[in-house]
């Protein structure tokens, strides 16, 4: 059969299929089921079966206090990672693009926090921030500073665990962006050169503009795995103390696994959704303009 | 070539899909077959180690599965609401999931079974509509585990009263050691300010009612947060039993008020460098308007009302429920249900002084609620766990305790009202 | 640029701000998984201890640790092996005919929250009977795992020219022929490539497994989760676990460290 003309004639429908079908059975059916219960009141502690009530989860959720607070922590979070991320990604990229003697050792070194485990990466540093026999709590004595609650700690919960992640995702930027300067022509650097033109102002004006897409790039990836981080906050704090380091994804869980309370969380699930493709389609627009 | 590795792929493929289709079982011709599903608690374990025994006296092979407590509910709630159940026996928490069990018609109603041996009030919780759904297994009650040394190192008496306490933590707290702790940690933390609540007045629940934001409870929140916010460990809001108990096995821990059934992990050899001799149990000091620390049935055993094995399935929990097992488990220093292993001489040497006593007056004077009683009783405790953290952050003194308070009084109120369990009974 | 003696000076200087940040963590995880419990807590943190290695004995007796190491590969390998099946097909297939909807398609499934996929997942497979199965989790792993081939590989096919399949057609082969016998093993560092990734990230997955195993197919990153929350101050017993954990995908780095990075940033960088 493999061998027939009808096999090839039909080549371009017949070789996808099989992954095609695999993920609309693993993944679009459970999304549109779970798009479909965001309209239901389901809840498994009711003890009643559940009824279609339009947008009333919808509207509970945006209603409920602890939802807008785990929205604009999401925020926080992503935004404070991604662009620190960004940042340090393209500084280092930056330094590094250069022949040196153990480059390839560096690249080695940077990747592995990118192939870590991130829960094994959150029970480490949740040995580092351990307010009583910490390492970094030691460090800040050394230093004569106060001692930090880190992630115990309401109020500096979310920028530790901002460390953490930016700690295990700058380097999947740096290593992008250095693939991109590797990439780049030299020509507008030599007519620069020509006009007299300082270093400074190369960068400024030819660098980073030629950059910018790939940076951007790379902007959309982390930006698309930060809004949904799971793994590091749920080992590391479980969304506490209290709510105070719980994003939507948290939360959905929690009302999924715990409360059992899935209309809310079918709801918070798809606002969740919407979120990362609003995120990834402003960015591509962006970075069509740098394109160009 | 190839053709040989794509058909060694495909055999490849199937061997997973037989090695995990095996778990329903056709009752019918094989021998008899159950499934049991056990927590990660101390009388699961034991269970596990003894269930050869049954299977070699009856015949009936079991297979036993344990999981941490919050999976257990996990599991067998979306089996259950699914309707792909292959559970027969199962432990349970009355207080966490009975109700909505219950009335999800998920249990077994166990008429045939003998209740005498067992408190009116433990049963009861399992009890509606005439039927009894739940053995009562594990009772657990408040107490306060504390060290021995370090009182008679400081001059000071095991307090009695919450004045006293507050006095004790503070005398007791030095750089390495903190005076008092108790879990802090939101939800999981409700349990234990249950007693304190209690003490003051106060109550959670009130014939079906929210009624923690009543001037008793706010007083009761005040002194808890107070007292661990300035007395307590590091951290405390993050902790619960998990957290406190290494660190009172550590030795930083003076004081520690959780439920009884840690006592013997508490002085577990291999993991506290604390000796026995220096951990004594006393009872919670008593509060301004009572003395009744909660006293409740954690863990129960229930049948599967889709069980396809009713008599297996009834052999096994007699047997796992038996007055010879409740003996055992008391001697391990599990706190069971059962009266009689109570009055056990064996027992009554073995175990230790301030465990019986403590039962003893809280099975007198305690409260059988450590929590709501209500389906939704995980949102709930989230709530509440709210008002517990604002006070622990703020040392008590909170201005903004009542109006919260009153918030998710008003909040646990609608809850009740959507599952249609609000007000009198 | 000219190195100039500044620069020769600072240059050292910044790689050493690079590396220690990088590798601390991984030095005190090593460090404090040799320590005995009384160093491990002791303050100020020690440098200088009795290596023991009984936190290692005790992860590999007393949790069982070589089953979860099983299960880890046996749906590590599978997914992949599976994803390789049908994702190869498809790459070639969007690379070959401009399918751009299909690989948005497929992509679609790394934008979604896995929550979404999870309660779904769940009733079905308790209805099925799959909970707690190979199957299931495998099944889970997939959706993973097959993104990842598709984007490496339909980058990577589209930079295999043409010529060599069309010659072989004017020969007589038909295009799936071609595909097999010329293409695919031209492809061998793209597949390596998609392969080491993606059995990286089914073997991190922490998620999915969490919910979809229970007792029989829990896999390590759960494994290790369980031994955080029930021996919660062991912490020699949990840093030897977190070292067990990510000794195979580091050593798998190592391996195929280039592999790693142009699958990292492959498709990135060409937009």
């Amino acid at each position: 059969m493999i061998k027939s003309g009808f096999f090839e004639r039909n080549l371009r429908y017949i070789f996808p299929l099989p992954a095609l079908f695999f993920v609309l059975l693993l993944m679009v059916f459970p999304v549109a089921y779970t798009f479909v219960i965001s309209f239901t009141d389901w809840a498994l502690t009711s003890g009643r079966p559940m009824k279609f009530v339009g947008f009333s989860s919808y509207l509970g959720i945006l209603k409920e206090p602890r939802f807008i607070d785990a929205f604009g922590r999401t925020f926080y979070f992503t935004i404070g990672a991604v662009v620190l991320e960004a940042v340090i990604g393209t500084v280092l990229a930056l330094v590094l693009n250069r022949e040196f003697v153990g480059k390839n050792g560096i690249k080695l070194i940077l990747l592995l926090p990118l192939v870590s485990t991130p829960v094994a990466i959150g029970i480490v540093w949740n040995l580092f921030y351990d307010p009583t026999i910490g390492f970094l709590n030691y460090c800040l004595s050394i230093l004569g500073l106060p001692q930090s609650g880190w992630v115990t700690d309401a109020s500096t919960v979310l920028p530790s665990l901002i460390i953490v992640d930016v700690w295990q995702w700058t380097p999947m930027i740096t290593l992008i962006v250095l693939a991109g300067l590797a990439g780049l022509s030299s020509e507008p650097y030599e007519s620069a050169k020509v006009d007299g033109a300082n270093s400074t102002q190369i960068f400024f004006f030819i660098t980073l503009p030629m950059i910018m897409p790939t940076i951007l790039t790379a902007v959309i990836l982390r930006a698309i795995d930060a809004l949904k981080t799971f793994d590091i906050i749920y080992a590391m704090t479980g969304g506490g103390p209290g709510y105070a380091s719980e994003t939507i994804n948290i939360m959905a869980y929690k009302y999924s696994f715990e409360y059992f309370d899935l209309g809310s969380a079918s709801a918070m699930l798809v606002f969740l959704f919407v979120l990362v493709l609003t995120a990834s389609l402003g960015v591509m627009r962006l970075r069509k303009r740098f394109e160009a | 070539m190839k053709r040989v590795l794509v058909l060694l792929l495909m055999v490849g493929l199937c061997l997973p899909l037989f090695a995990g289709g095996q778990s329903e079982g056709t009752a019918s011709e094989k021998p008899q077959e159950i499934r049991v599903l056990l927590a990660n608690h101390p009388y699961g374990e034991l269970l596990k180690q003894v269930i050869p025994e049954f299977e070699k006296e009856t015949g009936i092979k079991v297979n036993v599965e344990s999981l941490q407590e919050s999976q257990l509910t996990q599991k067998l709630t979306t089996e259950f609401a699914t309707n792909s159940s292959t559970v027969d026996v199962f432990m349970t928490r009355p207080l966490q999931e009975g109700l909505l069990f219950i009335k999800n018609g998920w249990y077994e109603p166990l008429d045939t079974y003998d209740f005498s041996d067992y408190p009116s009030n433990s049963v009861d919780i399992g009890r509606k509509n005439g039927h009894v759904y739940i053995i009562p297994l594990v009772t657990e009650w408040q107490v306060m585990y504390y060290r021995k040394d370090l009182f008679k190192a400081a001059g000071i008496e095991v307090p009695t009263n919450f004045t006293e306490l507050e006095a004790a933590a503070k005398a007791l707290t030095t750089d390495e050691v903190a005076g008092i702790g108790s879990r802090g940690k939101g939800g999981s933390a409700v349990t234990q300010l249950s007693s304190y609540l209690y003490n003051f007045g106060g109550l959670y629940l009130d014939n079906n009612v929210a009624v923690f934001d009543t001037p008793e409870a706010i007083e009761a929140f005040r002194y808890y947060g107070r007292l661990l916010g300035t007395y307590g460990p590091q951290g405390v809001t993050s902790m619960s039993w998990e957290n406190l108990m290494p660190v009172f096995q550590a030795g930083k821990l003076a004081m520690w008020t959780d439920a009884s059934v840690f006592y013997g992990q508490v002085v577990d050899p291999t993991k506290t460098q604390v000796p026995a001799e220096d951990v004594g149990i006393a009872k919670l000091p008593e509060g301004p308007r009572g003395d009744s620390p909660f006293i409740v049935v954690s863990w129960g055993m229930s049948i599967s009302s889709k069980t396809k094995n009713p008599e297996a399935a009834m052999k096994f929990l007699d047997w796992a429920t038996s007055k010879e097992l409740a003996i055992q488990g008391m001697l391990s220093n599990i706190t069971m249900a059962r009266n009689s292993a109570w009055q056990n001489s064996e027992v009554r040497e073995k175990m230790n002084p301030g465990l019986i006593e403590t039962q003893a007056h809280a099975a007198q004077n305690g409260y059988p609620y450590d929590r709501p009683f209500m389906s939704s009783v995980g949102k709930a405790r989230d709530l509440i766990g709210e008002v517990i953290i604002e006070s622990i952050d703020t040392k008590g003194t909170s201005p903004k305790l009542e109006a919260l308070a009153a918030e998710k009084t008003e909040a646990v109120n609608e809850l009740l009202k959507a599952d249609g369990e609000y007000g009198g009974n | 640029m000219k190195q100039s003696p500044v620069f020769r000076i600072f240059f050292p200087i910044l790689l050493v701000l690079i590396i220690v940040p990088t590798l601390f963590p991984f030095l005190w995880m090593l460090l404090s998984s040799i320590k005995s419990q009384v160093d491990i807590i002791s303050w100020p943190p020690k440098f200088v201890f009795h290596p023991t290695m009984i936190n290692f004995y005790k992860v590999f007796r007393e949790q069982d640790f070589l089953k979860y190491l099983i299960n880890s590969s046996i749906v590590g390998v599978t997914s992949v092996a599976l994803s390789l099946l049908m994702g190869l097909p498809a790459a070639y297939s969007i690379a070959r005919f401009g399918q751009k909807r299909l690989a948005v398609f497929i992509l679609v499934a790394r934008l979604m929250p896995g929550i979404s996929f999870l309660m779904p997942w769940y009733i079905v497979f308790s209805r099925l009977g799959l909970m707690d199965s190979y199957t299931a989790l495998i099944l889970s792993h997939i959706l993973i795992t097959m993104p990842i081939v598709v984007w490496v590989m339909s980058s990577y096919f589209e930079g295999v020219p043409r010529e060599l399949e069309e010659s072989a057609m004017i020969d007589g082969a038909t295009q799936q022929l071609a595909f097999l016998r010329i293409v695919l093993p031209l492809s061998v560092p793209g597949v390596v490539t998609a392969t080491t990734l993606s059995f990286i990230f089914s073997w991190n997955n922490f998620m999915f497994s969490q919910v979809l195993s229970m007792e029989k197919t829990r896999t390590l990153p759960i494994a290790v989760y369980n031994f955080m929350s029930y021996a919660e101050v062991d912490w020699g017993g949990v840093m030897a676990a977190a070292v067990a954990i990510m000794a195979p995908a580091i050593v798998l780095t190592m391996i195929f460290q280039k592999y790693v990075v142009k699958g990292l940033t492959m498709g990135a960088v060409k937009g």
